[in-house]
């Protein structure tokens, strides 16, 4: 048996419904994000960073291309002998019949027999949708360190948006002491990530009685870290410091791809050192045009740019033609903006076209605008 | 279809690319900033559902070696095969002798074992365009026994130089080769890419070793104009050959445009290259880029303009790169202006604020230069 082995698990079964239209025919983790990559990116190349070698990928809705694409474990080098990366979907079985995932915990207790197999030590449990740069070998040194049953990684939240996170009031030993959703009245700033470590053989146990449990939701947050502070194990925090967002709105996933153009937002896609992995295109180089002009822009291969862009990011085989003005919005892969059109503030889907002079987006709205095909379609009747 | 094998053949002894083929045989040459100039040839190859190839690489092999091992050129990996196959370093410090036909006869035991029943043989210092398979049912129901491409051009003065210029009939018969010495605009310039059946090409192998160990395919190939039936197949579309400093330029001046970029490089005619993880390009406030291509990882703060700009090359403010191609991981200091350069990988240039060259004589600055 390896030392140490620690089995990630990636929980990425959500729809994320608040991204809707981009989410109507993909999960929420194989969400294009930041030019060239998948949400779920990150979280797998985290884990190859980390020196995880397997890692499980739990998806349930419409899973087809987060399955085919996560499946590929060549593409973040997980593809070693022994090791790789495990789709797991909902299936039938002997003696239970087919279950859905019913929960965050079901879904890794419908796994029991793969970390089993897999002789795991440690559990790593990781949400498929968030974007940060984390080494979960460090976080493992510290859980074996401080000999705790679980741990949990935190980050520091300005106060006043303490009560958007799962908080964890800790003592001075950064022990949790007390988890609260969501608190009304917010004791601490330490924000849950999301990304636990479980000494495996205890978790086992909790998630058995868990599923026992009918009136139980089956949720991490809500069950089991309660059913640990219930009894008095010993659940520590790791404090993160760096960039983490999660991006399950669309003004949200705009933010974080736009935080992409700022030099300190603390998210260095460029260090060679930990690099995050994502399939690699046969696309040409970006080609910018000779009427071209880019004010501050994140821009991937196989874009061609003949308007004007500025803060704003380009993905893969996008078009922008002559005239059209792109500013402050993201335009997700193949999505054409036709000649004179004026994006402000947009967050185009992928395979948009926007016709020729169309004005989309306002540059003081509230929301940042989510351009579909829909919402084409609707503008041409 | 019968089973074909994809030879991609080293360069002659014509191709002299200054500076950059200290570095690297010019297959493996960076070009368009994201590319290596074998990618072009080898991607003609598997997508023509050719998938078993020998690459054979003259000297210096390391950087094709580390490039093509790993590239996958959509080949599947069961069933297909790039096979890379090395000249002779003895002959590292003698061009003259390094052949082709050298290389062939050392490892003919490996083409035997594959039994192919034809030979497409490609160069790797062109860049074209072009379905194999088009040119092999032509060779089949024309009953050549060599078929070579060309390319009918209006620069020969200027390009090709010593290269081979066929004469055709109308029957489509080659009837003469003459070296190309720049004396006419025109001229059917042989690609360098022959069909035959593995048979003809062992024949020819065998017959030019005996006759000068100096010969290459391409000179027994002319020897045989009589005793063969030489048919001749005609390229259309961009075309180069990257034979010397100044034609490495254009051709990456030509291809930058968009048009020529697109037709060149598609969905349907992906061509292949090795992924280095790098994340999109970063163009800063400030910034000024027109005309020009640029890879992914680069960060931008300067004024490039009409370039190409290789994968995490990083240009500072007040910096102007125009007419230029820079190779990857280069770094260009504050307030340093490059016209006409080609600047080689791993260089850093921060005291030399002025290299300029010219269209016809590009300055070329030295791989990991510090100036």
């Amino acid at each position: 048996m390896k030392k140490n082995n620690m089995v990630a698990m990636i929980l990425a079964g959500g729809r994320g419904s608040r991204l809707f239209d981009l989410t109507k025919k993909v999960a929420k983790p194989a969400v294009h994000f930041g030019g060239k990559y998948r949400i779920i990116d990150f979280a797998l190349s985290n884990c190859a960073n980390s020196h995880i070698s397997t890692v499980g990928v739990l998806v349930q809705y419409e899973s087809i291309l987060l399955s085919s694409y996560s499946a590929r474990s060549s593409t973040w080098g997980l593809d070693s002998n022994g090791g790789g990366v495990y789709v797991l979907s909902p299936r039938e079985k002997d003696e239970t019949g087919l279950g859905l995932y019913n929960g965050t915990a079901d879904a890794i207790y419908q796994n029991l027999d793969f970390l089993d197999q897999e002789e795991a030590e440690y559990v790593l449990v990781l949400s498929g949708d968030h974007i940060y740069k984390m080494n979960y070998e460090s976080m493992l040194q510290k859980h074996i360190e401080s000999n705790a049953d679980a741990t949990i990684a935190v980050i520091e939240v300005p106060m006043k948006e303490a009560s958007r996170f799962g908080i964890m009031n800790t003592d001075k030993s950064d022990r949790i002491v007390e988890f609260e959703e969501k608190p009304k009245q917010p004791k601490s700033n330490l924000a849950s990530m999301g990304v636990y470590i479980f000494t495996y053989k205890t978790l086992r146990k909790y998630l058995k009685e868990d599923a026992k449990i009918a009136e139980s939701s089956h949720d991490f947050g809500k069950n089991i870290i309660p059913a640990y502070l219930n009894d008095k194990l010993k659940l520590q925090a790791y404090r993160f410091k760096g960039y983490w967002k999660d991006v399950g709105t669309i003004d949200s996933l705009w933010e974080a791809n736009m935080d992409l153009l700022k030099e300190n937002s603390g998210l260095d896609l460029f260090d060679p050192d930990w690099k995050i992995y994502t399939n690699d295109t046969s696309a040409t180089p970006q080609c910018i045009g000779e009427e071209a002009l880019i004010d501050n822009a994140f821009i991937t291969q196989g874009a061609i740019v003949n308007g004007k862009v500025s803060h704003s990011v380009i993905f893969s085989g996008v078009e922008v033609r002559e005239n059209a003005v792109v500013d402050q919005s993201v335009i997700m892969n193949n999505a054409v903006i036709g000649k004179g059109a004026k994006l402000t503030r947009c967050l185009v889907a992928d395979d948009v076209r926007i016709p020729d002079g169309m004005v989309l987006g306002k540059k003081d709205s509230a929301d940042v605008l989510l351009v579909s095909k829909a919402l084409i379609a609707k503008a041409g009747e | 279809m019968s089973k074909v094998l994809g030879i991609l053949n080293f360069e002659p002894s014509y191709v002299h690319v200054k500076g950059l083929e200290d570095f690297r045989p010019i297959s493996a040459t960076s070009i368009l900033g994201r590319y290596r100039v074998l990618d072009f040839m080898l991607s003609n190859f598997t997508n023509s559902g050719i998938d078993s190839i020998k690459v054979y690489i003259k000297n210096r092999e390391r950087s094709a070696v580390e490039h093509i091992t790993r590239t996958s050129y959509n080949i599947n990996s069961k069933k297909g095969k790039i096979h890379l196959l090395h000249g002779d370093n003895n002959f590292a410090n003698n061009d003259l002798f390094n052949v082709d036909i050298l290389a062939f006869k050392t490892y003919m035991e490996f083409v035997d074992v594959e039994n192919p029943s034809y030979v497409v043989i490609a160069p790797s210092h062109f860049i074209f365009k072009q379905d194999f398979s088009e040119l092999l049912d032509y060779h089949i129901k024309s009953k050549n026994d060599i078929t070579i491409l060309y390319h009918n051009a209006n620069n020969t003065d200027t390009s090709y130089l010593m290269g081979d210029i066929l004469t055709i009939d109308d029957k489509k018969r080659v009837t003469e080769f003459h070296k190309n010495r720049g004396k006419y605009k025109n001229g059917n310039v042989s690609l360098e890419t022959y069909v035959m059946s593995t048979l003809t090409f062992k024949q020819l192998v065998e017959e030019a070793s005996t006759t000068s160990s100096l010969y290459s395919l391409s000179d027994i190939i002319a020897d045989c104009v009589r005793a063969m039936k030489i048919g001749a197949y005609q390229h259309r579309g961009f075309c180069a050959c990257i034979s010397t400093l100044r034609a490495y330029y254009e051709a990456n001046m030509q291809i930058k445009k968009e048009k020529e970029l697109t037709r060149l490089i598609n969905e349907d005619w992906p061509i292949y290259t090795m992924t280095n993880d790098s994340c999109p390009t970063l163009y800063k406030s400030g910034a000024k880029v027109s005309g020009s291509i640029v890879a992914n990882g680069c960060q931008i703060e300067g004024t490039v303009i009409n370039s190409v700009i290789g994968r995490n090359v990083i240009i500072k403010e007040g910096a102007v790169v125009k007419d230029s191609i820079i190779l990857p991981d280069t770094f260009i200091d504050k307030n340093v202006k490059l016209d006409h350069a080609v600047v080689d990988r791993l260089t850093i240039i921060t005291h030399v604020k002025d290299l300029r060259g010219t269209s016809e004589e590009p300055i070329y600055i030295k791989r990991g230069d510090r100036i």
